[in-house]
């Protein structure tokens, strides 16, 4: 009942009275004053007073002011849910492959918070232990290109992939003729999606190796080039063959030739070298002869009248003289030898071939059986092409992954056809020469952003795969195939993956395990389809022979060659390549005319190359071809030659291929040229190549070279050449007076004498002469100094210079790795390069004190003739980073203490108490450390050439290293990020650190395991043992730094009355 | 009620031999004011040797402890660092490389202390008022300073003792007593 | 009152009284600006300024724009310190040693010389600075605590003694010289009518007012300080050259250096003790005071540690050689036939050679002659440092790393531009301030002066 109840507020509510239902009706039940609160007069009347206003306008100024100043912006992005992979601050490594045509090499890719940030090789299942180059460790800096294109064009104007898709796919379709073009391919799915399109598929190398592969096929009926193994090759001729350079795969050669190279196991193999310029792999070589391109051929026929019992003809006395030896020696060694030749001359490579035929070298050091899928290319077809673009019979052109407009021999006859293609397509990813040139643009992902599966020889496949999403809107080129053609199911990684399992299906993404540990291991075993080659059959090479006697050589002749760095071009834009030194001429930035002194003199050009003293610019002339180029001189070139680098010159026409790929001025601006366009770096000199029997000649026979009144500077890292006999800087033997005191210990051996303190006087001052002053200088103190030895770790490095070949892997590592500022052509010149590591190149001068004495020529008149390189020196590669000296001068001068020891024998900078007295700088014996002398990453002066300028190439750093302050000192930390994060590891896991687990970026770039890294204190370690070994000295052990790096004498194999 | 006698010479020697006369007559001279340093004067009106030299060299031996200590501390004591391998063990060892500063800082105190001595006891510091009782006696005259209140003799025979003496120009002032 | 013998030559001509001495050191300043005053001041400014723009210039973009690089780290900075400093040493020794061996003739230069001093030293100070890469973290260098409590400065950097003796030996000259100019402020004080000038000189005498007991003092004073300045103006240069003799470098790992550094320092200080002077004496009239004795003394000084310097540089030669060590020896045979040969033969030339001819009478007592010395001289001494620090940077241990150097317009300007600064101060001072020791000049006035020593030959 209860709720039935009602209860009144009033008996008004009860009865309903009228009054009620009234104040029921209002919203306010009393009349609120409003009217007499506006009625106020003091309101009308309010007016701002003075004060009010200067407050007012105070507080306005004020908030303007502080809207005024911008704060820094710091772009970082939280993980909201965070990748199961991803741990901030860890790295992941993932395993992939690099191939571009040129270089191949099994990859491992270090990504932080998901971004690729450094490249090394897959030492775990790569091919020769997964070796890499400078050019593939620098490949990470071009993902994060500026110049890359964000999306499909159509003339230069961006479009979509839909139109784009249908225009190209109904011009293939069309009845028009439809080509692609592109490098060799080495992956079987992409050449399968090529097929899918039903075009015709025509590969061409921007470095032919046609007349190589011709050779084998007449010979051995295997249309290949064979696969060297350097490892078996005790004996090793190379005619003009950069072997550990550009020739080939050469990332392959370099262990398996370094392995050989090392004295310690009481063998060295020999390496005779015949060519014209000084090629990297020429300075590695044991004995070096200088010839002329035009008698590569002859020297390979002598080799042969040699080893066929015959003498050497038309060929001078000395140089038919070494011709022999270098016969002698291979067939000293049957079986066990090689003999390359570096020509696309299609008479040589037969000789060669018949020689090592001859020699019994097929089959084991040269493999026919499984031959390199690699240089296919046909440059006889691509010529075809051309002719066939130009009278128009050809409607459709896509070119892939190569640079025709730029590269080919006649890239002008090619650009003409390229216009009258009705449809031609593009897949670079820069709008580089070619992309600019073509209709359509259809980028082409990154290698870092791509699948892919790349198979050097059969029976191996290797896997490409992505390391980052995609960054712009690409797409993979082989999916592009698929779409043109049409296929119902065109998801490139489907069908990548259903080559290797029919039954895949997109959505079962990693489906079956072989396949994932297949991707974590970066390959897999392929079907091993051998070839059958007839190693037996006899070659008639008269033929042959009479045409390479018929050669003539000219007053001057010209080489090309490809240099470490820049490739052939396809790594121009790249900075950290770019300021790489040429191994040999240590000149960044350029390429230029290589000359002999002689040549030079004769042409009244300058020798000797500086910051203000500039090189002469010459004007080569080759049939109706002309270039321009500085001239350098180059120790152990050929008189009556000249060489020059490919690979330059990129962009000539102002393509927008990259800020780094042309030249910045004093002010960090670009240099124009007289036509407005930015000036490319260097010329190129593909235009110089010619073709003859359908094989791109990378010589010609004669040119004209002429002085000019141009000068042009060139940035030299190191301007001074000899060693000036300082045998404690540089320690070097033949290998049989090496062999004669091999079993010596330290410091005995006469080649390796270690510096001790005088005998007859009291060094330590105690008054008594005992084995303290006779203790080596490594050993002696002045003082009761700190412990080094046996107390925790004691980092050091050991440096075999008879292993190191000086290709600079380590210099671009080491700059990648540890965010190294790239400074410019400008900086360089003015010797302000800021490599922490860098590679020393002494030539041999013909000159000495001893025989200045002998020769009756004063002290100071030796010294000056010691300046000058041998015509032919035998030459030395020193890597030379910070020392980390127990007794370290540069930390004794600083008044600031900002560079102190660590307990572990580390000389370590501390970068925020540094205050840039360059004392320290001054006082170090081997002036490794550098300077801030601007604020790189942040002066206009290198926007164009320092990836710490764009947000995009910025990716590219290493956030486990600082960039560097203006004004502070920096050097060679050794890697000490990585040392803490091993002891970090090793921490975690409980155990104490194992050799090998720490590495340096320099000892795990170097493809000849020249460079080892580990604890000094621990017995066990590597590092130790080579340090205990008597090759191993200290440079300038004399002054009594006590450094913990090793060097580790030189031996070539010479005998002793030759070195 | 007292006089003060301010008796200027036009030379430094006639100043000397007044002085040496007047106070053989047992008149006490109680300043005097000249241009430069009058040699031989101090002790006729009895000036005692300054103790300033003393106290530098206290100044300087208490710097030298500073600076010995103070690179102890910081160098061996608080923060050892390994420094080129060079010894931080104990300060004998690394004593040589203290010499220099031990020696610069000493010599610092030394200087500075006395200086600020000097001035705080002679009451020159910036600004101080100028207290000679004629200008010219920063130029070419010579004054002496002989009170009443310092002497036995009445003003008239001071007067006229001075008097005698070669003198160049005589005020006599009076002055209340504090 | 001590006297001499008449035989000497008098110290100051003409027959002088006290007042005379007064007024001929007091005119210039009471009276008006000279118009060649003006027209100095004026251009020594202008170039001044241009040496500050460049400073700031260097200081807002970097290091890099001298022409140093990765092998020479230091060249024209360090260089034109170690000259400043140098210069700097000339008035400390006048007025400290000269004075402790009872010089009279020091009293007419001293003044003028210490004012050089502490101009010089300032300039000096003013590159270990800027040529920092980082001189806003300057304050590092002295030993204060860092934020985290315990990073000390490493009193085992040369560079750091330096600092110590840079700042002691500035300040001391600083109070010495400001000690002896308090008197003869009180002399202008007394004298200047202008009531502002009468105000700022009656400030700076600090109410001075020659009482014997302050005499007492004041030559107690000078007596210790003259003392204690005397080895600090030693260690200080050889403190200077340990920045170089404590190093491995060859070339600056010399055990000479000291001794060589010291004498080289007063050689260069003399020198220019003489250019200003011989400019001064002229302009303001002061021919009795500072005249032929005087030079005369001072080209002895130099000839001297002349000698000493040129005997330092064939023992460094000797030395190289004799040691057998081949950087040694290169570091030496490539001064003299290297890249850099004729700065080493502008510094032997300047050094060794030309002051010899002030073996000659007739050249030495020549004011033109001397004049011209001087500034050879203290080129000569600039080309000393820039050898001793770039040929022997710019081709050490490896010669990979050999180098060279290439100023630039803002090492060039910088140089100039202390000049400017350094003409600047000192011509201030010679409007403002004393330029003689008045008080002592009046003691020696009736010992060495001219009319004095006639009447004692009568």
């Amino acid at each position: 009942m209860a709720n039935t109840k009602k209860y009144w507020s009033g008996l008004d509510e009860l009865d309903g009275t009228d009054a009620f239902q009234e104040i029921q009706s209002k919203e306010f039940q009393e009349q609120i004053p409003v009217d007499k609160f506006l009625a106020d007069e003091k309101l009308n009347s309010t007016t701002t007073g003075r004060r009010d206003f200067l407050k007012f306008m105070g507080f306005s100024l004020t908030a303007a002011t502080l809207a005024a100043c911008e704060t820094p912006v710091i772009k970082s992005i939280p993980y909201t849910n965070k990748p199961p992979e991803i741990t901030p601050g860890v790295a992941n490594y993932y395993a992939s492959s690099y191939y571009d045509g040129m270089d191949y090499a099994n990859i491992l890719v270090k990504t932080r918070e998901g971004r690729p940030i450094f490249v090394k090789g897959n030492a775990a299942t790569g091919i020769g232990a997964g070796k890499v180059n400078a050019r593939v460790i620098g490949s990470v800096m071009e993902l994060y290109d500026k110049a890359r294109l964000e999306g499909p064009t159509k003339n230069g104007e961006s479009t979509s992939w839909s139109d784009l898709d249908t225009a190209v796919s109904e011009s293939i379709n069309g009845n028009g003729r439809a080509v692609v073009l592109s490098n060799t391919i080495v992956s079987p799915s992409t050449r399968k999606a090529i097929e899918s399109l039903g075009a015709e598929h025509i590969q061409y190398d921007a470095i032919s190796y046609r007349a190589l592969r011709e050779a084998q096929a007449a010979s051995f009926g295997v249309h290949a080039v064979p696969h060297y193994d350097f490892s078996k090759a005790k004996v090793v001729v190379s005619i003009a063959a950069d072997f550990l350079n550009s020739w080939l795969t050469s990332t392959q050669f370099a262990p398996d030739y370094a392995a050989l190279r090392n004295p310690n196991s009481g063998s060295q193999s020999k390496h005779f070298q015949f060519e014209s310029v000084m090629s990297m792999t020429g300075t590695n070589a044991d004995v070096r002869t200088m010839i002329s391109p035009s008698e590569e051929g002859k020297v390979a026929a002598g080799i042969l009248a040699v080893l066929k019992g015959g003498g050497v003809s038309n060929l001078d006395a000395k140089l038919s003289s070494r011709v022999r030896n270098a016969a002698n020696a291979l067939s000293g060694s049957k079986g066990k030898s090689l003999l390359i030749a570096g020509t696309n001359d299609l008479s040589t490579q037969t000789i060669v071939a018949a020689i090592n035929q001859l020699l019994g070298n097929y089959g084991v050091t040269i493999d026919l059986e499984r031959p390199s899928q690699a240089y296919r290319g046909d440059e006889s077809a691509a010529t075809k092409l051309i002719a066939d673009m130009n009278s128009g019979k050809v409607s459709t052109l896509i070119i892939y992954g190569c640079n025709p407009s730029y590269d080919m021999p006649n890239a002008q006859a090619f650009n003409s056809g390229l216009a009258k293609v009705s449809t031609s397509v593009s897949m670079n990813g820069v709008a580089d020469e070619t992309a600019s040139r073509s209709t359509f643009v259809a980028p082409d992902h990154h290698y870092l952003e791509s699948w892919n599966d790349l198979s050097l020889r059969a029976g191996r496949i290797d896997l490409v795969q992505p390391t980052i999403e995609p960054l712009f809107n690409t797409r993979a080129a082989q999916e592009s195939f698929l779409v043109w053609s049409s296929a119902e199911n065109s998801d490139w990684y489907t069908f990548l993956r259903s080559q290797y399992n029919d039954a895949y299906t997109v959505d079962a993404l990693y489906s079956d395990s072989d396949w994932n540990s297949a991707i974590h291991d970066g390959n897999m075993a392929g079907n091993d389809l051998s070839e059958s080659p007839n190693y037996a059959s006899p070659i008639e090479t008269s033929l042959a022979e009479r045409k390479v006697s018929e050669v003539k050589g000219g007053k001057m002749e010209l080489v090309t060659y490809v240099k470490a760095t820049a490739g052939a071009g396809q790594h121009a834009a790249n900075p950290f390549l770019q300021e790489t030194p040429d191994p040999v001429s240590k000149v960044t930035w350029d390429n230029y005319v290589t000359m002999s002194k002689s040549d030079m003199v004769a042409l009244g050009l300058n020798t000797y190359i500086a910051q203000e003293d500039l090189a002469t610019v010459v004007k080569v002339t080759v049939g109706d071809k002309q270039i321009e180029l500085p001239a350098f001189m180059q120790p152990g070139q050929k008189p009556g030659t000249i060489g020059i680098a490919l690979g330059y010159g990129r962009g000539s026409k102002g393509e927008k291929i990259g800020q780094a790929a042309y030249q910045s001025g004093e002010k960090g601006q670009h240099l124009l040229l007289d036509s407005g366009l930015p000036m490319p770096i260097g010329v190129n000199a593909f235009p110089l190549t010619s073709n003859s029997e359908g094989n791109t000649i990378y010589a010609s026979y004669d040119v004209n070279v002429e002085a000019t009144d141009r000068e042009y500077p060139l940035a030299c890292t190191q301007i001074h050449n000899t060693y000036m006999g300082r045998d404690s800087v540089v320690r070097e033997t033949s290998f049989d007076s090496y062999l004669a005191e091999a079993d010596k210990p330290k410091g005995k051996a006469s080649w390796n004498m270690a510096h001790s303190l005088n005998v007859h006087d009291d060094t330590n001052h105690d008054g008594v002469i005992d084995a303290r002053d006779k203790e080596n200088t490594s050993e002696f103190d002045l003082w009761h100094s700190h412990p080094v030895k046996d107390v925790g770790h004691r980092w050091g490095m050991t440096i075999d210079l008879s292993t190191c070949t000086g290709c600079s892997a380590c210099v671009t590592a080491c700059s990648i790795e540890n965010n190294v500022s790239v400074v410019g052509k400008d900086e360089v010149l003015r010797h302000r390069d800021m490599h922490w590591i860098r590679i020393d190149r002494y030539y041999a001068s013909d000159y000495s004190l001893e025989k200045g004495e002998e020769e009756g020529v004063g002290v100071i008149s030796s010294y000056g003739l010691m300046e000058d390189p041998a015509e032919n020196p035998q030459t030395v590669h020193m890597p030379m980073m910070c020392q980390h000296c127990n007794h370290a001068p540069c930390e004794t001068v600083c008044p600031v203490a900002a560079t102190t020891h660590s307990n572990e024998g580390l000389n370590q900078m501390t970068y925020n108490r540094c205050i840039g007295t360059r004392y320290c700088a001054n006082n170090c014996p081997y002036k490794v450390r550098r300077f801030n002398w601007f604020n790189y990453k942040g002066h206009s002066k290198f926007e164009n050439v320092n990836p710490a300028h764009d947000s995009l190439a910025r990716l590219v750093l290493n956030p486990d290293v600082t960039v560097r302050a203006r004004g502070v000192m920096e050097k060679c930390s050794m890697c000490v990020q990585r040392i803490q994060s091993g002891k970090l590891e090793a921490k975690k896991a409980g155990t104490a650190i194992n050799d090998g687990e720490i590495v340096t970026a320099c000892a795990e770039a170097c493809p000849s395991n020249a460079i080892a890294f580990g604890d000094l204190n621990d017995t066990g370690s590597q590092v130790r043992a080579i340090s205990e070994n008597n090759r191993s000295y200290h440079a300038l052990e004399e002054i009594g730094v006590q450094p913990n790096v090793f060097y580790m004498t030189k031996v070539r194999n010479v005998d002793s009355n030759e070195a | 009620m007292k006089k003060v006698f301010h008796v200027m010479y036009d030379d430094d020697e006639k100043l000397l031999v007044a002085a040496r006369e007047l106070v053989s007559k047992g008149i006490h001279v109680n300043e005097v004011y000249s241009p430069f340093p009058i040699h031989g004067i101090d002790p006729v009106i009895g000036i005692k040797r300054t103790r300033l030299a003393i106290t530098s060299f206290m100044y300087a031996m208490s710097g030298l402890s500073l600076a010995v200590f103070f690179m102890w501390y910081t160098m061996i004591s608080d923060w050892p660092m390994n420094i080129g391998g060079k010894p931080s063990f104990s300060l004998l060892e690394n004593l040589p490389a203290f010499i220099p500063v031990s020696f610069e800082f000493s010599v610092f105190c030394a200087a500075h202390g006395m200086v600020i001595t000097y001035l705080l006891r002679n009451g020159t510091l910036p600004g101080m008022p100028a207290t000679n009782p004629d200008p010219r006696t920063t130029d070419d005259k010579f004054v002496m300073e002989i009170t009443t209140d310092t002497n036995s003799m009445n003003a008239q025979d001071l007067e006229s003792e001075i008097k005698k003496t070669d003198v160049f120009e005589l005020s006599i002032k009076d002055v209340k007593e504090s | 009152m001590q006297k001499e013998s008449a035989i000497r030559e008098p110290l100051i001509l003409g027959h002088k009284t006290y007042k005379d001495i007064t007024d001929d050191v007091v005119r210039p300043i009471v009276g008006p600006a000279s118009l060649g005053w003006k027209i100095m001041i004026t251009i020594s400014s202008i170039v001044a300024l241009y040496g500050i723009g460049s400073i700031l210039y260097l200081i807002s973009t970097g290091i890099g724009v001298w022409g140093l690089n990765k092998t020479v780290g230091w060249a024209w900075d360090i260089t034109n310190f170690v000259w400043w400093v140098g210069i700097g040493h000339a008035g400390t020794l006048i007025s400290a040693v000269l004075l402790l061996f009872r010089q009279k003739w020091r009293m007419a230069i001293n003044r003028s010389a210490e004012a050089m001093t502490i101009f010089a030293v300032i300039m000096a100070a003013v590159f270990p600075g800027i040529h920092m890469g980082r001189i806003w973290l300057a304050y590092y260098v002295f030993p204060l605590p860092n934020q985290f409590g315990s990073l000390w400065v490493n009193f085992n950097s040369p560079l750091l003694w330096d600092v110590f003796a840079i700042s002691t030996y500035f300040s001391v000259s600083l109070v010495f010289w400001y000690v002896g100019l308090i008197p003869d402020f009180a002399t202008i004080r007394d004298r200047v009518t202008k009531p502002f000038a009468k105000k700022m000189y009656g400030i700076m005498s600090f109410g001075w007012s020659g009482r014997a007991k302050h005499w007492n003092r004041f030559e107690e004073l000078s007596l210790v300080l003259a003392g204690i300045a005397t080895p600090l103006v030693f260690s200080v240069h050889s403190i200077v050259s340990m920045d170089f003799a404590t190093s491995v470098i060859p070339g600056w790992h010399t055990t000479i250096f000291p001794p060589y550094f010291v004498s080289g320092a007063v050689f260069s200080g003399f020198a220019m003790v003489q250019t200003l002077l011989l400019v001064m004496r002229k302009a303001y009239k002061l021919e009795d005071y500072i005249h032929v004795k005087h030079v005369e003394y001072m080209n002895i000084v130099i000839i001297v540690t002349g000698s000493i310097v040129g005997v330092a540089y064939l023992t460094e030669l000797f030395i190289s050689w004799y040691s057998g060590v081949e950087y040694e020896s290169y570091a030496f045979i490539n001064r003299f036939s290297g890249p850099y040969k004729a700065a080493y033969w502008t510094m032997m030339t300047c050094n060794v050679i030309s002051p010899q001819l002030f073996w000659f009478k007739k050249i030495r007592r020549s004011l033109v002659a001397t004049f011209i010395l001087s500034i050879v001289v203290n080129i000569g001494m600039w080309f000393e440092r820039y050898v001793i620090i770039v040929t022997s940077l710019h081709r050490d241990y490896l010669p990979s790393s050999w180098g060279e150097f290439i100023p630039t317009a803002t090492d060039v300007g910088i140089f100039i531009g202390t000049l400017g600064i350094f003409l600047t101060l000192f011509l201030a001072f010679t409007r403002f301030f004393p330029v003689l020791a008045l008080n002592e000049l009046k003691t020696i006035l009736k010992s060495s002066g001219e009319s004095y020593k006639n009447e004692q030959v009568k």
